[in-house]
């Protein structure tokens, strides 16, 4: 799963703190979202996408040939 | 409400359990068992309230996530070698009868001096003259002889054997919550790095 968050925070200059504040997860989180090491949780995502004004599918990429059923463990 | 840092909050519940394992452990060694029925709602309590005040998330989907994860291997680890060390210290139980079984009695002579009588019998049987092994009489026990203090000690260590028992179940306790905890700390370790 790809995501636009370090980007879309840049436009915003919001830091990683900040977001992970107004989301209610701590700023690891955030950077493993970002680094795509995590994979959050749909409300979680809906609460990034909403946050920045935009739609679920404007911050988050599914790609198929990465994310294999596998792809959790 | 004085709010508080995360780390701030772990120092917090660190010193509680200290404050609260210390005072059990005196309360038992005393004898007075009023004092962990207070001691343990209390810390809890101090850990609960300090608890609240932490302004920081503690924890958030990830963080449960690699805990969920890691309590889950730490189970599978623990179960294989729970199973592994309980066979191998019941064993010791098993084997337990086969050792002898020492009595002691104390009586008292015309002279006012004190004297004993240590018998060891064969192991698993009854206490009866033709089960005996080995018989000691100390005639005075303020003025034993080489011999009879090696005896006395024996019979000494065996009357605190039900002490011993009870202090290594203790340490076996111990001992298991520290490994739960290593292991437990080890996987955290692990799925953070990884998630």
């Amino acid at each position: 799963m790809k995501n636009r968050i370090r980007v879309l925070r840049a436009e915003r200059e919001m830091t990683q703190e900040q977001l992970a504040e107004l989301v209610g997860v701590t700023r690891n989180t955030i950077i493993s979202i970002e680094k795509d090491k995590y994979c959050p949780s749909l409300k979680l995502g809906y609460r990034i996408a909403r946050l920045f004004g935009v739609g679920i599918d404007d911050v988050f990429t599914y790609e198929e040939d990465k994310d294999g059923p596998s792809a959790e463990e | 409400m004085i709010s508080m840092k995360y780390f701030t909050y772990l120092i917090c519940t660190f010193m509680t359990a200290c404050l609260v394992a210390a005072l059990i452990g005196w309360s038992m060694a005393a004898g007075n068992f009023l004092i962990p029925i207070i001691a343990i709602p209390l810390g809890l309590i101090v850990i609960l309230a300090c608890r609240q005040n932490v302004k920081e998330v503690i924890g958030d989907e990830r963080v449960n996530k690699i805990r969920s994860r890691s309590a889950l291997r730490t189970l599978e680890v623990l179960v294989i070698l729970g199973a592994i060390a309980s066979v191998i210290l019941y064993s010791y139980v098993v084997s337990d009868p086969l050792a002898p079984m020492i009595k002691g009695r104390v009586f008292t002579n015309d002279d006012g001096t004190s004297s004993m009588m240590i018998n060891m019998y064969r192991p698993g049987s009854m206490e009866s003259p033709e089960n005996l092994i080995r018989s000691t009489t100390i005639k005075n026990i303020n003025a034993m002889n080489e011999s009879e203090a090696m005896d006395y000690s024996q019979f000494r260590r065996e009357g605190f054997l039900e002490n011993e028992r009870k202090g290594i179940v203790g340490m076996t306790i111990g001992g298991s919550l520290v490994a739960l905890l290593v292991i437990f700390g080890v996987f955290y370790l692990y799925y953070d790095r990884k998630y």
